[in-house]
């Protein structure tokens, strides 16, 4: 490897950083040739799209009558911080990340939300028992979209 | 009937309000599928109520919704958009979106990114206009330093002139001088204001419209070397910059002169092998016309010009991005009567203060000649978070006189309760025997709310 691309390897890690920053995404990983680049932000620290939770004061009240009521507001309520497709485990056939049931700690990763080829893992805002599940596995979601209830 | 022609199979409308219905009608009407996206503020907008999809894309502001371009991206990949229409404002004019959706194998319905890069840097729009043969505001070349080549430019580019300041902007270090004894004490005025006001001295000198109207061409490109044009839009009728009304035909123009500048733009456009819809506007004074700037998008007042051509410019923008002719030709294209719009915002007729809020009551008028493009209804609540825009009245007749006839009507007709509106003020502005009589200019609005 000449230094040359070991420079343009530390120019795009830094741009894959701010990439991630911008965005607020938690996970950015690309592949070139023989290169293998993964930028990856602790998942304890919550993203700063992370949209309402138990914390939030002002979830938006949907007045949609065909949504479940309470699901929407419930303060436990984790909602989807970006446009994507929703996947419950890490591959295809593995084991999901949580159940109906399972207590998790805050930080834990409850499921990726898969947009532009890029697996963004969304953790637990706080710690808790999961007791609902809101979304299937590869099914695409919206901003602001109710994923899971944590209590 | 024939089947309408399979151009996309769906759109993705990134935008919002009157202008996200006005695509989606248009999509409707080729029998293609399409995606609303809106913010948590706009989930019961009605582009979202008629689409056959919605995707949230983020909170109310809208830098992190309608001009996020990675959750746009993720929209069109969930809903599998093949297109994607950006109306006006937010991202109808980023090159940098146009060419993110290209490199995604997604098209943007609109110029190339090269053409929208070209006319939105202020400097490369009039170099490039000028090497096309349009003629632009006469004025010196670049910097002028000393006073002595301030003179020598001044004779050249004819008096009046006005001196801007190279970094300036909002009025400050302008000086009109309408001699050459008035240029001398004009260059120290404005490089003492140029100084205080932005720390550079730096000169530039452009000759000076006393009273210009605002003229502009509608054109579309097929992208393949074919433009057409669709007539003028006289845009005068402006508060700080901002259209309120606009008209289909001018009437300062005549056909003659409709047909030479309109020729000249469509073969400018050919040239450069322009795609999709856009607008070359003017000042016009004495019977010359004076390059501002080209929009390389739809435009708010592009109904005026489908009146008067029943030409639906929307349809045509999806037939050419996806790779087909535009359906008319010249010869095809007459401003057949005349065409009237007013903007109606939500906005304290008299202050022009934002005025959100629900709509009480709402009933726009109807009858022969009368279109309301709109978003609003009868218990919605204008977000704040959005400009004040709430819909255009546009009428359409067989003369300006039936037209304004038709326009004082349609206005009386009109309710919007709950919020301020604009419409008070049109209903004045029709009664005006200057307006009436089409005799104004880019100052006429302002000077006649200054005169209260």
């Amino acid at each position: 490897m000449t230094d040359k691309k070991a420079i343009a390897d530390h120019d795009l890690i830094r741009q894959l950083a701010d990439l991630l920053t911008e965005t607020g995404l938690t996970e950015i990983e690309i592949e070139r040739d023989d290169t293998r680049v993964r930028v990856v932000r602790s998942t304890g620290m919550a993203p700063p799209q992370t949209p309402a939770t138990a914390a939030s004061p002002t979830p938006p009240v949907d007045r949609h009558e065909e949504k479940p009521s309470e699901t929407g507001v419930h303060p436990g309520t984790v909602h989807s911080p970006m446009v994507g497709t929703a996947y419950r485990a890490p591959e295809p056939g593995a084991a999901p990340f949580v159940n109906v049931g399972d207590t998790i700690a805050e930080g834990e990763t409850l499921l990726i939300v898969e947009a532009m080829k890029t697996m963004n893992q969304i953790p637990a805002p706080h710690a808790g028992r999961i007791v609902e599940i809101l979304v299937e596995d590869g099914q695409p979601v919206e901003y602001d979209e109710p994923l899971m209830i944590i209590e | 009937m024939t089947t309408p022609p399979h151009l996309f199979n769906k759109i993705l409308i990134a935008n919002r309000g009157e202008i996200a219905l006005r695509v989606l009608r248009a999509c409707k009407e080729l029998d293609i599928a399409t995606v609303a996206v809106h913010s948590t503020a706009d989930a019961h907008a009605m582009h979202v109520r008629l689409a056959d999809e919605s995707v949230c894309i983020g909170p109310p502001p809208a830098r992190q919704s309608y001009l996020n371009i990675p959750q746009l991206l993720a929209a069109c990949e969930i809903t599998g958009a093949d297109a994607v229409h950006p109306g006006y404002g937010f991202l109808a004019e980023n090159a940098r979106f146009a060419e993110i959706l290209a490199a995604h194998g997604i098209a943007f319905i609109g110029p190339s990114a090269e053409h929208i890069r070209m006319m939105g840097d202020k400097i490369e729009a009039k170099r490039t206009i000028k090497r096309l043969g349009i003629p632009v505001v006469p004025g010196s070349e670049g910097p002028v330093t000393d006073d002595e080549a301030a003179r020598a430019s001044a004779a050249e580019i004819g008096f009046p002139v006005i001196i801007k300041a190279a970094a300036g902007g909002g009025g400050r270090g302008m000086k009109v001088a309408r001699s050459a004894d008035e240029l001398t004490k004009a260059l120290m005025t404005a490089r003492a204001e140029a100084t205080a006001a932005f720390g550079d001295d730096t000169l530039y000198i452009e000759k000076y419209l006393d009273a210009p109207r605002h003229i502009e061409i509608q054109v579309i490109g097929d992208g393949k070397g074919g433009a057409l044009h669709l007539g003028e839009r006289d845009c005068s009728l402006q508060r700080r910059h901002q259209k309120l009304v606009e008209e289909s035909p001018s009437p300062a123009i005549t056909p003659e002169t409709r047909d030479r500048v309109g020729d000249m733009v469509a073969a400018a456009m050919a040239k450069i092998k322009y795609a999709g819809a856009g607008t070359i506007e003017f000042l016009y004074e004495n019977g010359e016309f004076y390059f501002i700037e080209m929009n390389t998008r739809l435009q708010v007042e592009h109904p005026v010009t489908e009146a008067v051509t029943d030409i639906d410019l929307v349809n045509e923008q999806i037939r050419v991005t996806s790779g087909l002719d535009l359906s008319f030709t010249q010869d095809d294209v007459h401003l057949d009567g005349h065409a009237i719009e007013c903007r109606i915002n939500a906005e304290d007729p008299k202050t022009f203060a934002a005025s959100p809020g629900t709509i009480a009551n709402f009933h726009p008028p109807g009858g022969l000649g009368v279109r309301v493009d709109s978003s609003v209804y009868q218990g919605y609540a204008i977000p704040p978070y959005y400009d004040s825009l709430i819909g255009k009245l546009i009428v359409h007749a067989r003369t300006r006189q039936e037209c304004l006839m038709r326009l004082r009507r349609a206005l009386d007709e009109f309710v919007v309760d709950g919020i301020r509106t604009t419409l008070p003020l049109f209903r004045e502005l029709v009664k005006n025997p200057n307006i009436i009589e089409g005799n104004y200019d880019i100052h006429w609005l302002e000077n006649w709310l200054a005169d209260g």
